[in-house]
């Protein structure tokens, strides 16, 4: 019980940031594996859509991934972790992460159309 | 020197930011219908939101977390949808009647009718969001706001109010049937001037300045001072509205007839005073709004947020703010009159503040946010007190406003 209020503290909802300082979301759920013992230890962070309906009820769950097929999942293994608390440090850049990647498909899709987006340096960077 | 022109900046900012669509429309129509009847609900609201601007920038001066981060951290993101769905819904009605409160301002200005003059508005709100850098969302129309002054102005040229407008004051000359519009618009102050987007805003705004423990100071002179003197500004509306439009017996149904008392008192001049405060107050409310909604959204989800980014560096922040003025602007072209609709999103805020508000109570009590400056007990007992107060003006006032039909 200690370990999982442990948990819920320093894990879940807490903002990540990668190491150059980017918002990769917040966490919305955490998975782990149950060894034979009983003892269970956490594996990864999850974020995404489909996770946070699956905090409404594990059952609106199924729904969410038959709609979006885990396009917009993402999954974090636990070692990429820095520091816990309420931000969530992660030890790479921002690229190294599966997160974030509708940031780049609105930009192109629809602000890119609208003088004064800062689109060009955006595109020159990349 | 700095350090003092910060401080009149934030003041300055405070009494421009006051007054907004929601203050105008129940200033004029409580003046109208009830004299100063109703200046106790103005007085009580601006005690209220003196103490949660406060708690929201000494929150986010210390922490360094704006009011939705913290939400969504202490409570969960079941909990935050309860706060975020309420502002959805309250922020949308009071996002539209500002555009249109634009929109009539500008009409007023150019005579063209302001259902046309609606879309131009929320392209402008738009725009300026867009491309405006976070002091100038901020000071700008704060500092043109000044010219909500005017009001007070008018009742000195107008002689003061007489004394049978006085007695209103403490004596309410309230009819039976006229309890429930009373109420109504009791409500409709409260949830007027006690903004939930305000309050996001500022927490966020103190984040998007750099805040630290040192700006404390700063924080509580912007409150105190910047809210008593905007509430000036709307207590004077009231009088104005009980002086001129009462004995008129002018309803101040709309946003045209509650300029009507500036133009007794200035003639022509008036009129386009009353439509640049108009135009000024609500343009800047517009922005605060759809910011606020945007802080909120972003905030709680973990995504880049803040204008100090280029719109691409924070897509779905900006994202957001698209999507929002579109909603807007689909929901005004229904044609429902801007004064009407704020009343609604007035009452409506008052009702939901519990949701908005509660939170509060629990943050502001954390050492993990606050360490040493946890609020004292005025600041919860006044939490409670307004928490409850805006509930049940609401609750009561609700059911009586679906009976009459929202008349």
């Amino acid at each position: 019980m200690a370990r999982k209020l442990h948990v819920m503290r320093d894990l879940v909802d807490s903002q990540m940031l990668s190491a150059d300082g980017r918002e990769l979301g917040r966490v919305a759920d955490i998975a782990g594996t149950m060894a034979a013992d009983g003892s269970v230890e956490l594996t990864d962070i999850l974020t995404g859509p489909e996770a946070l309906v699956g905090r409404l009820g594990t059952r609106l769950r199924p729904a969410a991934t038959a709609l979006l097929r885990g396009r917009l999942e993402a999954r974090i293994p636990i070692s990429e972790v820095k520091t816990k608390g309420m931000v969530l440090r992660l030890k790479q850049d921002a690229e190294a992460y599966p997160v974030g990647d509708s940031e780049p498909w609105i930009v192109e899709h629809i602000l890119r159309f609208i003088p004064g987006s800062g689109y060009r340096a955006w595109k020159a960077e990349r | 020197m700095k350090r003092l022109l910060d401080v009149a900046l934030g003041i300055l900012t405070a009494i421009g930011g006051f007054v907004d669509v929601g203050a105008v429309a129940t200033a004029g129509a409580a003046g109208a219908k009830f004299g100063l009847g109703l200046v106790w609900a103005f007085l009580l609201a601006t005690v209220a939101i003196m103490l949660l601007v406060e708690m929201s920038g000494r929150l986010t001066a210390v922490s360094g977390k704006p009011y939705a981060a913290a939400i969504r951290e202490h409570f969960g993101f079941k909990f935050y949808l309860l706060p975020l769905t309420s502002e959805l819904v309250a922020n949308g009605l009071m996002f539209t009647a500002e555009i249109g409160g634009v929109a009539i301002a500008l009409s007023l200005l150019t005579g063209i009718s302001w259902h046309l003059l609606f879309p131009v508005a929320a392209i402008a709100v738009f725009l300026t969001v867009w491309f405006a850098s976070f002091e100038v969302i901020e000071n700008g129309p704060a500092i043109l706001g000044l010219v909500t002054l005017s009001f007070v102005a008018a009742i000195v040229v107008l002689g003061g109010p007489p004394r049978e407008v006085v007695v209103t004051l403490w004596k309410p000359d309230v009819k039976p049937d006229d309890l429930g519009e009373y109420m109504f618009l009791a409500a409709a102050i409260l949830g007027a001037i006690i903004s939930p987007y305000l309050i996001f805003f500022y927490s966020s705004g103190a984040r998007e300045e750099g805040w630290s423990r040192r700006s404390l100071g700063l924080n509580k002179m912007t409150a105190i001072i910047g809210m008593g003197f905007g509430s000036v500004t709307a207590i004077a509306l009231v009088t104005l509205s009980a002086m001129v439009l009462g004995p008129m017996h002018i309803g101040g149904g709309t946003l045209g007839e509650v300029g009507l008392s500036m133009a007794t008192a200035f003639g022509r001049t008036g009129t386009v005073l009353f439509a640049l405060a108009l135009l000024i107050t609500c343009f800047g409310a517009c922005l605060e709004v759809s910011l606020s909604m945007s802080y909120n959204l972003a905030q709680g989800l973990g995504w880049r947020w803040g204008e100090h980014h280029k719109p691409v560096e924070a897509a779905r922040f900006n994202l957001t703010i698209i999507v929002y003025v579109l909603v807007a602007v689909a929901i005004g072209l229904l044609g429902v009159d801007p004064l009407q609709l704020a009343l609604l999103g007035s009452a409506v805020t008052a009702l939901l503040l519990p949701v908005a508000l509660s939170p509060f109570l629990v943050i502001m009590n954390d050492k993990h946010y606050l360490g040493d400056d946890t609020n004292g007990w005025i600041s919860n007992v006044g939490t409670i007190g307004i928490i409850v107060m805006a509930f049940i003006v609401a609750a009561v006032s609700m059911p009586l406003l679906v009976l009459t039909g929202g008349a």
